[in-house]
């Protein structure tokens, strides 16, 4: 057992602290607006604390750590390419600030706007079902690194992570996004202490030479190569540029950050800035996970080889501080993710098999019940679900599943006026079948004809997808101009 | 090291200032930026 007396004072002083703060935020929460997008009034510092909180979880630790400890440097390439797109959707403002002018709360509300109410529930179907799978695995992930760091078993992990999630369910079924701007602040100072107490007892005990060495001697040059590591190659690299310039702009727990701020120019600094921390968000904890390589080298289990290492260097006191870092950083991502997809689902799901939207209070009332059943499939999910291939490439397929439809829709929406409603019905129904046939296909691959096979291959699913919905955006549009005419946007604000 | 770990070395050092500097610049703004938010929220909602 790695964690002392200290350690826990810490992890429930950081726990109640966390209760206590979401559940007080909730006095401030008056009507939709306050509950979905706090009021509009985010700035930019707190609007950058609560993207980088919402975007760090544990299990992205997890995921990076594996990709660091599996494939050495050359996964850092990913870092570089998130930093390029996420930073150039903030200088540009493409796709973001068209939505914060439009003063939309969820991403489907656009295709009504633009398209119609029938596009919008096609679209937050896609968007739910592509998400809510996406988190589906994030409590797994979680579970092993706690598990790992803190030295208990399995069960032990299960009731810290129940007693978690219960948490964050309670203060986001009541203050909504308040309650998680406000929250998501205290976080990610916390995740940044422990990150840096990690990266810190990493140099301290793991040399950099002897890293280099175990890379090369495990890995040869496809561990600091990307284009000759077997896991990535040319595809990989383009789709998770293309990939990630749609989920800077269009992952809904992350846009309606832009969303929430006070002006569009704001939503485009915010993202700017952002985008500047993302190659760190991926670089150090690959590094944590390439420091485990020379630590253990190989024959561990992929996933649970950064936070085993994690778990032996970090002192005791100081690992009570990286567990709260941790939780705080799980935390700041599933509340926000919940309200993300219980917002979706009350609002563009439910909402829309009406002819017209429900009462805000109505609206409030169903994404509070919808934000709790998320939470509870969340641990039921969790516990069965075996992810194929590597949990990032399972995690960015999923997005992709949504994001590379919404992708067509949305900038063609905004940038091309011919886009019309078989366009976007098109683009989301053709984005979403390579993710989709992937996960249905890809646990029997022995079964499926040769020329079927690719789809068992993440990355050209995940290419594909985003071929496919550009694809289905324009000719569907083209052929069906005189039978679907395009709508025009509403005239919008400007700052 | 190799040329390519030493490449990704540095690469990593720069990312990492970047994200820890720019969290520190946060963590102070974010202070004003939070009473800014509840002041005004607090304000909306005392308005009869």
């Amino acid at each position: 057992m790695n964690f002392g007396t200290i350690d826990w004072v810490v992890t429930i002083i950081y726990l109640v602290g966390s209760v206590v703060l979401g559940i007080w935020a909730k006095r401030y929460v008056e009507d939709l607006a306050g509950y979905m997008v706090a009021g509009r009034n985010v700035k930019v510092y707190l609007g950058i604390a609560t993207f980088v909180a919402t975007e760090l979880g544990t299990v992205t630790f997890v995921y990076y750590g594996e990709l660091g400890y599996v494939a050495g440097y050359a996964g850092f390439i990913i870092g570089i390419l998130a930093l390029v797109a996420y930073s150039t959707v903030g200088q540009t403002g493409f796709i973001i600030e068209g939505l914060r002018r439009h003063r939309v709360m969820t991403i489907p509300e656009f295709y009504e706007l633009r398209y119609s109410r029938r596009v919008r529930l096609l679209g937050g179907i896609v968007l739910f079902l592509g998400g809510v799978l996406n988190m589906g695995v994030f409590l797994v992930f979680d579970g092993i690194f706690l598990s790992e760091v803190m030295g208990f078993g399995p069960g032990a992990v299960a009731v810290i992570m129940t007693v978690m999630i219960l948490i964050v369910i309670a203060y986001t079924i009541m203050g909504g996004m308040f309650s998680i701007v406000i929250t998501d602040y205290m976080q990610f100072v916390i995740l940044t202490i422990g990150m840096l107490v990690a990266t810190l007892a990493v140099l301290l005990r793991v040399d950099l030479a002897s890293m280099s060495t175990a890379v090369s001697q495990t890995l040869g040059a496809g561990g600091v190569d990307p284009f000759v590591n077997p896991r990535f190659g040319w595809t990989f690299v383009v789709w998770v540029l293309v990939s990630s310039v749609a989920a800077g702009a269009l992952w809904q727990p992350g846009t309606s950050k832009a969303l929430s701020s006070e002006s569009p120019a704001i939503a485009k600094r915010m993202f700017f800035w952002t985008g500047l921390t993302f190659a760190g968000r991926a670089m150090v904890p690959m590094f944590w996970g390439v420091a485990a390589l020379a630590f253990y080298g190989t024959g561990l289990p992929t996933t649970a080889a950064m936070p085993r290492l994690l778990g032996e260097i970090v002192p005791t006191g100081f690992l009570g501080l990286l567990v709260a870092g941790m939780l705080a950083a799980s935390m700041s991502t599933y509340s926000a993710y919940l309200l993300a997809w219980s917002s979706v689902l009350a609002r563009d799901i439910v909402g829309c098999t009406r002819t017209r939207d429900f009462p805000e209070a109505t609206t409030v009332a169903v994404t509070r019940v919808a934000a709790g059943a998320i939470g509870i499939f969340l641990l039921v999910f969790g516990l069965w679900y075996k992810i194929p291939d590597t949990a990032f490439q399972y995690i960015y397929l999923t997005g992709a599943m949504y994001t590379s439809g919404a992708l067509g829709c949305v900038a063609a929406g905004l940038y091309w006026p011919r886009a019309n409603n078989a366009g976007a019905y098109a683009a989301l129904l053709l984005g979403a079948a390579a993710p989709a046939g992937f996960l249905l296909l890809e646990k029997s691959r022995d079964v499926l004809p040769g020329w079927l096979w690719f789809i068992t291959d993440v990355n050209i699913a995940g290419m594909l997808s985003f071929a496919l919905a550009a694809l289905g955006m324009v000719l569907g549009s083209l052929l069906t101009q005189r039978s679907s005419p395009p709508r025009s946007l509403p005239s919008v604000e400007h700052t | 090291m190799t040329s390519g770990a030493l490449f990704w070395t540095i690469t990593f050092a720069v990312a990492g200032v970047l994200f820890f500097g720019i969290a520190l610049v946060v963590s102070i703004g974010g202070i004003s930026d939070l009473r800014d938010l509840l002041g005004k929220s607090g304000r909306r909602k005392s308005k009869p």
